[in-house]
């Protein structure tokens, strides 16, 4: 595909702006690759990290839920529910932000609210309520976790689309169309030293016949 | 009146903004190790006013690494310079951050060179997994070629 030229009048001094526009493009366009190799490995390991999170989390998840029937078995539901109500105690979940190469992912962190183990009667439960209430805290551990896994899964693949747009129309476009400008402007200034060349030749010759 | 015709203008002014938004998350100030242990949630302000909350698993992780002197002196985030090269990345040896600190980090022997430890990608990924939000990011405009 021929390359699109930027019209410029075909001077010297055009041919050192296009020279400086056509190394800082490169010099952007480094920049850009770095971020994108940086943005597609945190892409990559937030990737796995989210993979391994869900599968954490359904696993913690199926062994509460087994917990909880097992404790809802021994001592049935209306008993265990009357417990579980005064063992209610409020989540304090910390947020922030961490950024990932100009990205920012937000940070959750679910704050020791200690174990729910002791806010019920011990005399009236038994050990199956204590497991099943550590494996709820567990389970609260791993969605938090895989919440910000996944946000910035996403928010990482749209930075990489972003940022790949502009490098691709650096890549593919600026420079390319900077290169033959300038390869242009090159052919131009040969031409007209030739031209030169033979306008004197003719001086000379048309000299020479008088 | 500038003389910068306007395309190039914009390029600069993209390499500025470019290299300013990639580097906002930078820490305004760098916390000792010891100190952030000490902390509920612990954390750093950064550039653009956000803040950058450390996991406490990854805190725990580093005070295990060093001694009590070592936590004292080590500042973080840790910060990683990229651009300086294809492929790799460096880390400068400074605010506690010691070779031996990060060949135990990285399971392998690392050395610094001029007070420099270069890593590669395999090996940054490797450490990002295990100090995600221990290290940041430094974009640095690389030399020009």
């Amino acid at each position: 595909m021929p390359q699109q030229m930027i019209k410029v009048r075909p001077t010297k001094t055009e041919l050192m702006r296009l020279k400086r526009r056509r190394s800082l493009a490169e010099k952007v366009h480094k920049i850009i690759k770095d971020r994108l190799s940086i943005l597609t490995m945190e892409f990559v390991e937030t990737a796995r990290e989210s993979v391994e999170g869900r599968r954490r989390l359904l696993d913690q998840l199926s062994q509460g839920y087994r917990a909880m029937s097992i404790a809802a078995g021994y001592h049935g539901y209306l008993a265990l529910e009357k417990e579980l109500v005064e063992a209610e105690a409020d989540l304090k979940l910390a947020t922030g932000t961490r950024n990932v190469a100009g990205v920012r992912i937000p940070a959750f962190e679910l704050a020791a609210a200690g174990s729910a183990v002791g806010r019920y009667s011990l005399a009236d439960t038994s050990a199956c309520v204590d497991q099943a209430a550590e494996l709820a805290r567990h389970c609260l551990e791993a969605i938090a976790e895989l919440a910000e896994s996944q946000r910035g899964l996403e928010l990482l693949g749209l930075e990489i689309s972003r940022t790949k747009r502009i490098s691709n129309a650096l890549e593919y476009v600026m420079i390319p169309a900077l290169k033959a400008t300038m390869k242009y402007l090159h052919m131009k200034f040969e031409e007209r030293d030739r031209e030169e060349k033979v306008r004197l030749k003719r001086v000379k010759v048309l000299l020479q016949q008088k | 009146m500038s003389t910068i015709p306007p395309h190039d203008r914009f390029l600069q002014e993209y390499v500025r903004d470019e290299l300013r938004a990639l580097n906002a998350h930078l820490p305004r100030q760098r916390r000792p190790l010891a100190e952030l242990l000490r902390e509920e949630h612990p954390h750093v302000t950064c550039n653009d006013g956000g803040t950058h909350l450390f996991r406490k698993r990854e805190l725990e992780y580093l005070a295990g690494l060093c001694d009590e002197e070592g936590r004292q002196a080590l500042l973080l985030p840790i910060l990683i310079e990229v651009g300086r090269g294809p492929d790799e990345a460096v880390i400068p040896c400074v605010a506690g951050v010691s070779e031996e600190l990060l060949s135990r980090v990285l399971d392998m022997a690392l050395r610094a060179d001029r007070g420099r430890v270069t890593i590669y990608r395999p090996h940054l990924a490797l450490l990002r997994r295990r100090l995600k939000t221990t290290t940041q990011y430094v974009f640095l405009q690389g030399p020009d070629e």
